[in-house]
């Protein structure tokens, strides 16, 4: 494994009972590299985000984050790490406010969590870290508002913005913009290219269009097993995946 | 940040309110009106307790009658057969309730929803099912008696004054708790239990110390019932205890906390004045339950502030 | 009590604590009613009994006119709920705020000896005909608690257990529910049996609501026994003798049982499976003595029903006490004199036909029949003596100083002779 290589994925293998979700699977992602993954519906992408994450940890194979092998660590183990994921289906806390999202996403990696009689508010290195991420996320005016009222774009905005404050050193994006209109995509992938390169990150998308624009490497799977591996040029004039992949979605 | 400054002043006004009714009480009703009033602020703390891991955290349980009454156990125990003084057996008491509840807790942070419900109440069950069958230490269902108060708050008057300075503490104590940024963690396990682990939350230890602390709660709640009654028995741990603390909740707004003093005000007085007329009063009480839960599902105090933020 | 008797009492009450508890002129006193509180079941699981302990308590008033020594008596019913919490909070508001002058009743052990941890603060008499735990009138005696017409759980089974060794039986096993008023009968019953060279064989404890006793009933059917003694109250003593009888124990085994097992209000609804059980008791429904009859057949013109042991000892409780009152022309203000004289006093003319008195420790002594099961001859089942042990006090045949030393009755501690 090179000293460049981010995030390791060998071997890896996700089986509920007799179904492979996951069969097999390695993926090496550089420091810095965005790399994404695709596939039709089925094809075993968010099952092997659960397995980067800790989720549903794999049946074989294993996970190494920056040199660790992570496989059998807890999932807030992995996130004080400083991996960060959104969710394909918002997954937000919808009762409480932006600014409350916010604080629990800034004190997650941090100190104060079990503070139990001190001020709700963050400090004010902790404000500016939410504030910056509020507004590359676009939400900087609506910081007041209970997350249920949000709208479908905006909360997909919110689940960006918590996973930057943490400030991850990978970063997992599940379908950013799933159920967004052109519109919402756009300003979605607007946000994506305004992040730091130093930033490593893995795109799960459905959208070939939006996805190939935004990161240097594909990874292709289909019925859980990879289907090919490269450049978006490369995947775009992949027979096998046009087959699979594209011929049907068109 | 202007709904925060009002949630301040709400909050503050309840401390008022609770304040100058129960402080102004005794000057007003008779001494066995007091000996409601004092048993209202006593199950309100009870009620708070519960509430604050199904309002905040969204867990029910349905043992933290059982908590209260370990520690009415503990204190009439100590006073009584082992013959200590009420203070060290007050704080006995609540340490005991406090680490039962840290055993709870370890059971119970793994589950959550319906499971939850249903592990909390088997504990519970438990707790009476020893105090019923340790017949040597318990007197099983014929209970223990208690000696008696400390001559310091041994008049019902003074009493009535120690229980609402402490549940006013605690009332603080806890209130400072749900604001805190652990209080925070609790409403974001709460919403979503995934989201909170994928930032970095390690959602069990949270819920532990949760349940444990509330469990303190429960357990000075528990410690002053038996300064009050002065008497134990397993009545006091059964699951109709945790049931009342969890119905006063509820009626008076769960995630309200001082809806726990109305809920505890409805439902003793319903109690103690409805049962005077009519030996149905357990029926009235039901009805009620189902009227709140119809048309006002947030509970008194919640209806009410949903109602003002309404009109704003 | 209605509603505007109950603002009456409250502002009674607000205007007495304003104005001080000194301040109620003696002279006041003859004019003002007697105010009796009484408390029972009247919901949950025991309230049958609970509601023939109204009954019974509200009859004597009636024929009585609703007078003592002249004064008007008012009977202020609070539910206990068979809770003892319950309980104590209904004793505090008809002491303090309905200001009775005495209490009165409730069924289940733990809610009198919670009720009586709270008078035992503030002196109030407190009248308990059928709380039975052994150690208010041992261990914990409280002198403001009294057994008028009650008794002690250990105290009737014993008769029963030297009857049982006079038939021949050598091994007997007792089966009982699982709790605190079990234990002490069930004591009393191997105590005097065991020193008497009979042998316990098994002691079975099934918990209260027992819906199948097939388990237990398999188990004495396989013990090798000459009898069964068996303590269920309620709805558990009908299902067990139901079922004894379906497994073909009955006429098989004998069967013995505590007073509450074959009591009126268990048998009313039952036929052949109750037919033939001894039990021991102070009274008997089935007596042949003419001021008991006389009370079945006033009961039974009332209510409908056979008097049961609750609705006669509230009966005779509330006469008990009634005497007294007469005896004091109806002064109990001073509740020292009031509690002596109860004390000392002996109940006479009660449905018992015998006059009764109090030990030393203000437990009565009794004269205990031993009784049987058998049909009356409108063909209802009642519990008739067919022999009678004079003068039964709680202390059987030992010396009390001695008894009380040794530690109460417990599930563990069940004063078997080894």
């Amino acid at each position: 494994m090179s000293d460049a290589s981010a995030l390791v994925l060998e071997n890896i293998v996700v089986a509920f009972g007799a179904l492979k979700a996951v069969d097999n699977v390695s993926i090496a992602v550089r420091s810095g590299e965005r790399h994404a993954i695709i596939g039709p519906n089925g094809a075993g992408k968010t099952t092997l985000f659960n397995a980067i994450t800790g989720v549903t940890p794999p049946t074989a194979g294993r996970v190494v984050f920056q040199g660790q092998d992570i496989t059998r660590r807890s999932v807030q183990g992995r996130a004080r790490m400083g991996i960060s994921r959104t969710f394909q289906i918002t997954n937000l806390f919808p009762s409480l406010t932006v600014d409350e999202n916010m604080q629990l996403a800034v004190r997650g990696n941090g100190d104060g969590k079990f503070s139990m009689f001190g001020a709700a508010e963050l400090n004010a290195g902790q404000a500016e870290r939410a504030s910056a991420a509020l507004s590359i996320s676009r939400l900087d005016t609506r910081g007041a508002v209970i997350v249920s009222e949000l709208s479908y774009g905006e909360q997909r905005q919110l689940e960006m913005a918590m996973a930057l404050v943490a400030q991850p050193k990978l970063l997992l994006l599940d379908e950013p913009a799933a159920g967004l209109s052109p519109a919402e995509r756009i300003i979605v992938a607007e946000i994506i290219r305004s992040l730091s390169h130093d930033l490593t990150m893995v795109l799960i998308e459905h959208d070939m269009e939006l996805v190939l624009n935004l990161v240097e490497r594909v990874t292709c799977l289909n019925n859980g097993q990879m289907l090919a591996e490269g450049t978006p040029n490369e995947i775009r004039s992949n027979q096998l995946v046009q087959d699979v992949y594209l011929g049907k979605a068109r | 940040m202007s709904s925060t400054v009002s949630a301040i002043q709400r909050s503050a006004l309840g401390f008022v309110l609770v304040l100058v009714i129960f402080g102004t009480l005794p000057l007003v009703v008779s001494s066995y009106q007091m000996s409601i009033a004092n048993e209202i602020l006593i199950f309100a703390l009870l009620a708070m307790s519960i509430d604050v891991l199904a309002g905040y955290a969204g867990r029910t349980s349905l043992g933290h009658g059982a908590l209260f009454g370990i520690s009415t156990y503990v204190v009439i125990y100590w006073t009584s057969v082992y013959g200590g003084s009420a203070w060290v057996g007050c704080l006995l008491g609540v340490v005991v309730a406090t680490l039962v509840a840290a055993i709870f807790a370890a059971f119970a942070v793994r589950v959550s929803g319906v499971y939850f419900l249903l592990l909390t109440l088997a504990l519970g069950m438990i707790v009476w099912g020893v105090c019923l069958r340790w017949t040597s230490i318990t007197g099983g269902e014929n209970g223990i008696r208690g000696v008696g108060r400390p001559d310091l708050i041994a008049s019902p008057t003074a009493f009535y004054y120690a229980t609402l300075a402490v549940v006013l503490l605690m009332t603080f104590l806890i209130w400072r708790f749900v604001r805190s940024p652990f209080g925070l963690t609790l409403r974001g396990i709460r919403d979503s239990e995934s989201r909170m682990r994928s930032l970095g939350y390690g959602t069990s230890a949270h819920m532990f110390v949760a349940f444990t602390v509330t469990g303190f709660f429960a357990g000075v709640a528990g410690a002053l019932y038996a300064l009050f009654n002065n008497f134990v028995s397993p009545s006091t741990v059964q699951l109709s205890q945790s049931v009342e603390g969890l119905l006063m909740a509820i009626i008076g707004g769960i995630g309200t906390l001082f809806g726990s003093f109305i809920g505890a005000a409805a439902i003793i007085m319903l109690e103690n004045f409805v049962s005077a007329y009519t030996a149905r009063w357990q029926m009235v009480l039901g009805v009620m339950f189902i009227v709140t839960m119809i048309f006002a599902p947030q509970g008194i105090l919640g209806t009410l502030r949903m109602l003002l933020i309404r009109k704003r | 009590m209605d509603r505007r008797q109950f603002l009456k009492t409250t502002g009674l009450t607000v205007a007495a604590s304003a104005a001080g508890t000194f301040a109620a002129p003696q002279i006041l006193r003859a004019a003002e009613p007697i105010r009796i509180g009484l408390m029972a079941p009247l919901s949950g699981v025991v309230a049958a009994g609970g509601r023939e302990i109204v009954e019974g308590f509200n009859m004597y008033w009636e024929e009585r006119g609703k007078k003592a020594a002249g004064r008007a008596v008012e009977v202020i019913v609070e539910d206990d709920a068979g809770n003892p919490d319950t309980a104590l909070q209904k004793a505090r508001r008809l002491v303090e705020q309905a200001k009775v002058d005495f209490l009165f009743g409730n069924l289940l052990a733990n809610t009198g000896l919670a009720v009586a941890s709270y008078v035992k603060g503030n002196g109030v008499p407190y009248f308990i005909p059928v709380i039975a735990a052994d150690d208010l009138t041992q261990r914990n005696r409280i002198k403001n608690v009294i057994r008028v017409a009650g008794y002690t759980a250990s105290q009737m089974p014993r008769p029963l257990a030297d009857w049982a060794l006079k038939q021949g039986y050598k091994r007997i096993a007792t089966i009982s529910q699982d709790y605190t008023f079990g234990h002490e009968q069930c004591a009393g019953f191997a105590q005097v049996f065991t020193e008497g060279g009979g042998q316990i064989v098994a002691q079975l404890w099934n918990p209260l609501n027992t819906a199948d006793f097939s388990p237990y009933i398999g188990q004495l059917g396989d013990l090798k026994i000459d009898a069964v003694f068996a303590m269920e109250l309620g709805a558990d003593a009908s299902r067990f003798m139901k079922q004894y009888s379906d497994f073909g124990l009955k006429g098989r085994i004998p069967l013995l049982g505590a007073q509450n097992f074959t009591d009126q209000s268990v048998i009313r609804t039952l036929g052949e499976e109750c037919d033939g059980i001894i039990s021991s008791a102070h009274f008997a429904e089935g007596s042949d003595n003419p001021e008991t009859q006389k009370f079945v057949k006033a009961y039974s013109a009332k209510y409908g029903k056979m008097p049961s042991l609750y609705g006669f000892s509230h009966y005779s409780g509330a006469m008990w006490v009634d005497q007294v009152i007469e005896q004091l022309k109806g002064d109990i203000s001073n509740r020292d004199v009031f509690i002596d004289a109860v004390l000392k006093s002996q109940l006479t003319n009660s449905p018992l036909g015998r006059p009764v008195r109090f030990d030393d420790y203000g437990n009565p002594i009794y004269d205990v029949y031993i009784r049987k099961v058998v049909k009356n001859k409108d063909g209802k089942y009642w519990n008739v003596p067919i022999e009678t042990y004079p003068a039964v006090s709680q202390f059987w045949t030992y010396k009390p100083e001695d008894y009380l030393k040794n530690p109460p009755f417990s599930r563990d501690n069940q004063g078997i002779k080894k």
